[in-house]
């Protein structure tokens, strides 16, 4: 004891967890978590998207044979898989991340270690599917979906039990990060952030959490159901003994909808920052988009029913899936509106976030009104199943999600890292990946209606099937291009980038009066909230006394 | 890039250069465009003026020379507007869901006809070929038969040791899955013509050749035909056509595909052993005809027993 008392308590030996790699390693840092997520999302992303290349390499030509059958059975499986469980839903995380705490002014998230083990439970699920691959009979290959009896009993191999097991470690991460944000978001806003003040990307984040909180369960279920008709002889799915490939549906599209919302949701809520602040006026209808969004958030549950038109389901189920899917195009249209009114009158800046804004109010303009032909059933029997459906799917979810995706990323990039993305290639970025984009995707709606279905590997027709294939393996490879762009200007602004200052976009929510990047701690002080953007109170404030 | 325009352009002239549904030949497929172009019509009207609007905004209210930090009028809604924006989307969905269920009992239903006038056949999906069979017992494969300008109603099925495939013929109207332990339904009425039939449901390694033809012909041939088959229930003419749709979407005889080479096969000339291997399987091999009748595997043997005729004897 007395010595303890003689020697000074100052110890300077640094912890082993303080190291440049292990202090990432064992984080529980909200900012780093979520840029732990971003960078593992993209990472997946270029993984899945050389999928789409094998893809497009594929069917550029009829009679094609460079991957084929049972591996591009594979490569589309797994596509499907990376993109939608792998990078939108944990981008998207880490985006809820990184900006939540910030944008409500509080110092983490509710529960930090919980928080680290979504994310190490994230990379163990996008490591079992990739590992899939070298699994006896190869990866999962019965699509992203995965249906029964196709996956239950005529896939021998390990690759489908490797993609359950991958979607039930994927379902535990994104539950519990779900429960994180709601907590979250429900307790620990500053003093005077109301609801009607919180950030509308903190509202979609909100509505994402509480649908992965609802939905995942039922998935869950599925795929426990799955592995048990593979493996323990129960008879889920199987029809031979009293069970339902219906039901597999059933259960899968009651999660896969609100999923679709679920990705689609927040990257409208970054839209809905970004808009505002490069067109200097407060976003049009707040309350509305608010509401808008709630509306949405309830009617997924309701829709699901619209994957399944073809299956023989009664016509008054038929009817009001499609009524239902009708009524939810409604929110979504009063966001769109409400975002051209925001630009109405404006002083808009093209830098590079707000290209991939107007990007997307363009693009998911597209998704949303092709979803309409889907939603009418008799019509549905017609497209669905066939390329107009990748079409669709595609503007929603690449020209709409992943757009608000790389709007954020070039938006949030100097408050993540303290430096500013190169506009030029920025730009450059945006226009190779919205023209390929274009061009892949367009023609795919008149494949869908000349007739071609999805999944398949190969086609003998030449004519407009094969044109419309090559103009789409063209753009894919433009897209590329795009993307290769991109990974040069990280590389070129990690070493050169010009230093950004707090606020460089003179932007209104709370996260741009922490210093870029934040301190652990975030804020030194945290201002009592009078509207829902309060960086543009200060600034006001500041120029009223003289000090701007 | 040029001449593929030109040719696009062409083709688009030509046909509907995918804008459209193919040229639909049944009444229900002729109803499903009627609804298609009226969706068309609406959500082109909608995407102009949507994207048009936003190019109009983006370029008239541009930074210019304005100073970046200029702030717009701060407007911050109207209840008016958002009244006005929810409620005309609602009239135009209504119209379109008010056309829709208009022409659905004529997508849904066959026209109500005698039964003189009218054909059931059952169409079958297995991985990966369809069998259709005709109301007097005949089977045919890969090839559906059926009488022009009469109301063909079609069972479709999928064995209940399946998969789920979807039957879609393009042009005469929409898709239906085939469900392993359920019975769909759906329709059609054509004149006569050869007319494209696929799978369009993922159903394994071979979906994407899992194509069919329907052959509407005449109705005095249709009946010749399935009579015809019928008599000759174990017949080279159906065992060619199981060789050609079923083992050939898989094997070749010289060559291994995605099964082995079945040249020096001798089980091609077996009736005891082929039909162990088509009623369960073997290895990764499904058991294709499990639900096959013993003529049926008859006739596939009289086939196959032509096939290895040429050959030196490995069979014997």
């Amino acid at each position: 004891m007395a010595t303890r008392a003689e020697t000074p308590a100052l110890s300077y030996r640094s912890d082993w967890r303080q190291g440049r790699v292990t202090s990432w390693l064992t984080t529980v840092d909200h900012k780093r978590i979520g840029i732990l997520y971003i960078c593992t999302a993209l990472m997946f992303f270029a993984a899945g998207g050389v999928l789409a290349l094998l893809i497009r390499s594929q069917l550029a030509t009829p009679n094609e044979s460079i991957v084929t059958r049972g591996s591009y059975n594979e490569v589309v499986t797994i596509h499907g898989t990376t993109m939608i469980f792998l990078v939108i839903v944990p981008i998207l995380a880490g985006f809820g991340n990184f900006l939540v705490p910030l944008m409500i002014g509080a110092r983490d998230m509710a529960f930090p270690r919980l928080n680290a083990l979504s994310y190490w439970l994230y990379v163990l699920g996008g490591a079992i599917l990739y590992l899939s691959f070298l699994a006896k009979g190869g990866a999962a290959s019965s699509g992203w979906t995965s249906y029964a009896p196709l996956s239950t009993l005529h896939s021998p191999g390990r690759g489908e039990d490797l993609w359950i097991l991958s979607l039930h470690v994927l379902t535990l991460s994104s539950l519990a990060g779900g429960v994180n944000f709601v907590v979250t978001i429900s307790n620990m806003r500053a003093r005077g952030m109301t609801w009607m003040r919180m950030p509308l990307f903190v509202w979609s984040i909100l509505l994402y959490a509480w649908m992965l909180v609802l939905v995942l369960p039922t998935l869950s279920a599925g795929l426990t159901m799955m592995i048990l008709d593979r493996h323990a002889g129960t008879h889920f799915f199987d029809p031979a003994h009293g069970g339902s490939p219906i039901l597999y549906q059933n259960v899968f599209w009651f999660f896969g909808h609100p999923e679709v919302y679920i990705m689609i949701l927040p990257a409208m809520g970054i839209v809905s920052e970004i808009i505002p602040v490069f067109a200097r006026k407060p976003i049009f209808g707040y309350k509305a988009v608010v509401f808008s969004t709630v509306a949405i958030g309830l009617l997924a549950f309701l829709v699901w029913g619209h994957h399944m038109f073809a299956v023989g389901l009664p016509t008054r189920l038929d009817s009001f899936f499609m009524v239902s899917s009708m009524v939810i195009a409604v929110p979504t249209g009063v966001k769109i509106f409400n975002w051209l009114a925001t630009l109405w009158r404006g002083n808009i800046s093209f830098d590079t976030p707000m290209l991939w804004a107007i990007g997307f109010i363009a693009l998911f303009t597209i998704g949303g009104l092709s979803g309409i032909f889907l939603a009418a059933f008799p019509v549905d029997w017609e497209l669905t199943q066939t390329y107009f459906v990748v079409a669709h799917l595609h503007y929603v979810l690449f020209g709409g999600s992943m757009f608000g995706i790389f709007g954020g990323l070039y938006y949030w990039w100097p408050k993540m890292f303290g430096r500013m993305l190169d506009e030029r290639l920025g730009k450059l970025h945006f226009w190779f990946v919205f023209v390929g984009f274009n061009l892949t995707f367009f023609p795919m709606h008149m494949l869908g209606l000349l007739g071609m279905p999805r999944r398949i590997y190969t086609y003998s027709q030449g004519g407009l099937w094969e044109t419309y294939n090559l103009i789409s393996t063209i753009g894919s490879f433009v897209m590329a291009v795009g993307m290769i762009i991109f990974v040069v200007n990280i590389v070129r602004t990690a070493r050169s980038g010009r230093r950004a200052v707090n606020d460089p976009w003179l932007a209104d929510t709370l996260e741009w009066y922490a210093a870029s990047p934040p301190p652990p701690w975030n804020f030194d002080r945290i201002p009592y909230i009078i509207s829902a953007r309060p960086l543009r109170d200060l600034r006001r404030r500041l120029a009223h006394e003289g000090r701007l | 890039m040029c001449a593929g325009a030109l040719t696009l352009v062409g083709a688009a002239l030509a046909g509907n250069g995918g804008f459209l549904p193919p040229t639909p030949h049944s009444p229900n497929a002729h109803r499903i465009k009627d609804a298609y172009v009226l969706i068309l019509i609406f959500t082109g009207v909608i995407f102009v003026a949507v994207e048009g609007v936003l190019l109009a905004f983006v370029i008239r209210y541009r930074r210019g020379k304005r100073p970046r930090d200029a702030e717009g009028p701060q407007i911050h809604g109207s209840k008016r507007l958002e009244v006005l924006w929810t409620v005309l989307p609602v009239v135009i969905l209504a119209a379109i869901g008010g056309y829709v269920f208009y022409k659905l009992p004529g997508i849904a239903n066959p026209p109500a006809a005698s039964a003189a006038d009218e054909t059931t056949i059952t169409v079958e999906g297995r991985q990966f070929y369809w069998m259709f069979r005709y109301p007097n017992g005949a089977i045919s494969v890969g090839t559906m038969l059926a009488p022009a300008d009469e109301v063909v109603r079609e069972n479709v099925v999928s064995a209940p040791d399946d998969v789920l495939h979807s039957w879609w013929i393009p042009a005469l109207g929409g898709k239906i899955d085939a469900v392993p332990g359920r019975t769909n339904h759906t329709w059609f009425e054509a004149p006569a013509g050869v007319y494209a039939a696929r799978c369009s449901d993922l159903c394994g390694i071979q979906h994407a050749k899992m194509l069919a033809t329907v052959d509407v012909v005449p109705a005095s041939r249709y009946a010749a035909f399935i009579a015809e088959r019928a008599r000759e229930s174990s017949g080279i003419a159906l065992g060619k056509e199981e060789y050609t749709h079923v083992c050939a979407s898989c094997h070749r005889l010289e060559t291994n595909y995605v099964g082995p080479s079945l040249g020096t096969d001798p089980l091609l000339t077996e009736v005891k052993g082929l039909e162990t291997i088509l009623r369960q399987g073997i290895g990764n091999m499904p058991a294709v005809g499990s639900d096959w009748s013993n003529a049926q595997i008859e006739a596939l043997v009289t086939y196959t027993k032509t096939l290895t005729k040429g050959t030196s004897g490995n069979a014997g």
